[in-house]
């Protein structure tokens, strides 16, 4: 309520400043409804980024909806954001595929819809405008080159065994970085076994509990690809309490402040740098851009790089 | 005698004004802080409000019956997510493959008689085990959502079928499959209820089983009759909501339950058994979307809704419990 207060107060200011204004359309309506804000800490960065990029530009109001990770709820918040008739709608999809025939009513009703930060299936490329956010196929293939390179560092790149936890199944994000990975992996270092794959869900309590379990079912770990630094931490915590954090080069992705944390303190190898503020302003970018009738291309990638023990001091600490 | 009158017509009552209290506070509310140009009690919004309770909807008519029983079922959501991953699995089965598009009345059947088979099971076993109904869904709760994840593991059922959506967003005279399945169900469920014997025996066993006994209501089939029927409601709601979107997680139709229970209880439907009214259940249903909706037109978070709802539901009850107090000198409103 005190964001939608804020952003009738900007929208009256922008009204009063309207005549002068440079824009030759506008205000722009846009409506996001997001996937699991409260879940993590770079959701809640991103929405905060996002409101912030928008009360920045007066010639754009938001209607911010969060989908709480229930795919029926967001499927009735594209409905009631088509029937708000917003200009343009932004989605993070719980589910790539559930969501496409809401899309598609969005795009039957000559809404543009941006997708961000994890794309949707391909059926439902037809209906929307662009895609915005990280590679995620290349994330997850830079994750298996920075294993790949420690191993060979460590001289242990003939007969390494990983173990895999991957984030939420059914998200796009993490079906691409597990797939990227996973393809990358026997082309850069063909001798490493992977012994398993596990999901996560991108919490780091059930990465725990699945590093645990994984301890005990095999002796020899010597890598562990998580789907994010949450996950990644989460079975770091497990290996440690087992006294075995030692052996085991921890790879991530999206750094997180907890994983940057980890790797001052040694512990933690390497991840991929993905900054949700980034994230959110591109999106917000993207809508306007496509609004505006900009040509905007359909996959609309932000770069994310590889950060480890021995670059970090190139990056600021996340802030979340 | 006349004050006993007033307290019953208040109570039976309540739900709409509940409603009416709703309607008014959002469309003041919206219209101040609200960034939509559109009035809150626009038709399309209420046409697409009630769409929105169809899933909810159509399993709380179940609930109402099975709680006038006397009895509760948990295990709802795991059924709305079985039958939907039967129902999307078996579109993509080769032996169906050269029927075409007539697949799609074949798939709705099988997550039909998936529910129906997994109430009946429900009901077999408060049948001959004699355990309280709660703990046998508890159970039953758990163990199909275990089915859900050994049919395909923690990935999503998926199978689009733009035939399917696009009957499943139809319309006729603005109102979309799904509202058009809510409303068709409340009726048959009120008929049921009311001028069937099966419905009077409802009442009956739920208001007092031994004296249904006596009266040689063979309770057992009758709880199972209703366990059945409540579990082809959840498979229903799940072949109208899924065809529409085609994909299923196996988390899917988690909490559902409580949903659906808060739905019923708001109703005014007695969780002891023996009193309810299934027109009053889905006017608690209206009432819960409306909610979750109006908090969402005025830019309340999701994590809002949920406290708002939560809060009512215990001051409702708290207001019902004066109501049904016995005198009226201990009435206080």
């Amino acid at each position: 309520m005190k964001i939608r207060k804020t952003l009738s107060a900007t929208t009256a200011v922008a009204a009063m400043l309207g005549a002068g204004a440079a824009f030759a359309q506008g205000p722009y309506t846009i409506g996001i409804t997001q996937n699991n804000v409260g879940v993590d800490s770079y959701q809640t960065t991103y929405e905060k980024a996002f409101i912030a990029a928008a009360e920045k530009n007066e010639n754009v109001e938001t209607v911010v909806l969060d989908a709480g990770g229930d795919v029926a709820r967001q499927i009735a918040q594209m409905q009631d954001l088509i029937q708000q008739e917003v200009d343009a709608i932004i989605i993070w999809p719980t589910n790539g595929k559930a969501v496409i025939p809401a899309v598609r009513e969005a795009h039957q009703a000559g809404i543009p819809v941006v997708v961000t930060n994890s794309n949707i299936a391909e059926e439902g490329f037809d209906f929307v405008s662009s895609f915005s956010g990280p590679d995620n196929i290349t994330q997850g293939a830079r994750a298996a080159e920075i294993m790949c390179d420690r191993f060979k560092d460590l001289g242990i790149a003939g007969e390494a065994q990983i173990v895999e936890i991957t984030g939420q199944p059914g998200y796009t994000t993490a079906i691409e970085r597990s797939k990227g990975f996973t393809d990358r992996l026997p082309e850069v270092c063909p001798d490493v076994t992977l012994l398993e794959s596990q999901p996560g869900d991108w919490s780091r309590e059930k990465s725990q509990k699945v590093m645990e379990a994984f301890l005990v079912k095999y002796d020899d770990i010597d890598g562990v690809y998580a789907g994010d630094d949450n996950m990644g931490v989460g079975a770091l915590n497990a290996a440690k309490a087992a006294g075995r954090a030692e052996d085991i080069t921890f790879v991530g992705a999206t750094n997180f402040a907890v994983g940057y944390e980890a790797m001052e303190r040694g512990e933690y190898w390497g991840s991929i740098y993905q900054s949700p503020v980034d994230d959110a302003e591109a999106a917000l970018q993207t809508a306007i851009d496509v609004l505006e009738g900009k040509d905007v291309p359909f996959l609309n990638y932000f770069d994310t790089p590889k950060i480890t023990q021995e670059n970090m001091d190139q990056f600021t600490k996340p802030v979340f | 005698m006349q004050k006993d009158t007033r307290a019953r017509l208040i109570k039976d009552g309540a739900i709409w004004g509940f409603i009416v209290l709703e309607l008014i506070f959002f469309s003041v509310a919206g219209h101040f802080l609200s960034l939509s140009e559109n009035a809150f009690m626009d038709l399309e919004n209420m046409l697409l409000l009630l769409k929105q309770s169809a899933p909810i909807g159509i399993i709380a008519l179940g609930m109402t019956m099975v709680m006038i029983n006397g009895n509760i079922d948990l295990s709802v959501g795991a059924i709305f997510a079985l039958s939907a991953v039967v129902m999307l699995d078996s579109m993509g089965w080769a032996v169906f493959a050269p029927l075409g598009d007539w697949v799609i009345p074949i798939s709705w059947a099988l997550a039909l008689l998936t529910g129906m088979a997994l109430g009946a099971i429900n009901g077999l076993i408060v049948w001959k085990t004699g355990v309280d109904a709660f703990i046998v869904t508890l159970g039953s709760m758990l163990g199909f959502r275990g089915l859900v994840f050994m049919y395909n593991g923690e990935q999503p059922t998926f199978h689009l079928n733009w035939t399917m959506v696009d009957m499943a967003q139809a319309s006729v005279f603005g109102l979309q499959t799904p509202s058009l399945v809510l409303i068709a169900c409340t009726a048959i469920v009120w008929w049921i209820l009311n001028k069937t014997i099966h419905g009077r025996n409802v009442y009956a066993v739920g208001d007092n089983r031994e004296a249904a006994v006596n009266a040689g209501i063979r309770v057992g089939p009758h709880m199972m009759i209703n366990f059945v029927i409540i579990g082809f409601l959840a498979a229903l709601s799940s072949v109208v909501f899924y065809s529409a979107s085609g994909s299923v997680n196996p988390n899917d139709g988690m909490l559902y339950e409580l949903w659906v229970i808060t739905a019923v209880v708001l109703g005014g439907t007695k969780l002891t058994g023996g009193k309810g009214s299934v027109i009053a259940t889905f006017g608690g249903v209206i009432a819960i979307q409306l909610l979750r909706k109006g908090l969402g037109h005025i830019g309340a978070d999701t994590a809002m809704v949920s406290l708002v709802i939560g809060s009512i539901l215990i001051v409702v009850l708290y207001l019902d419990k004066q109501l049904n107090r016995k005198g009226a000198e201990d009435l206080k409103l």
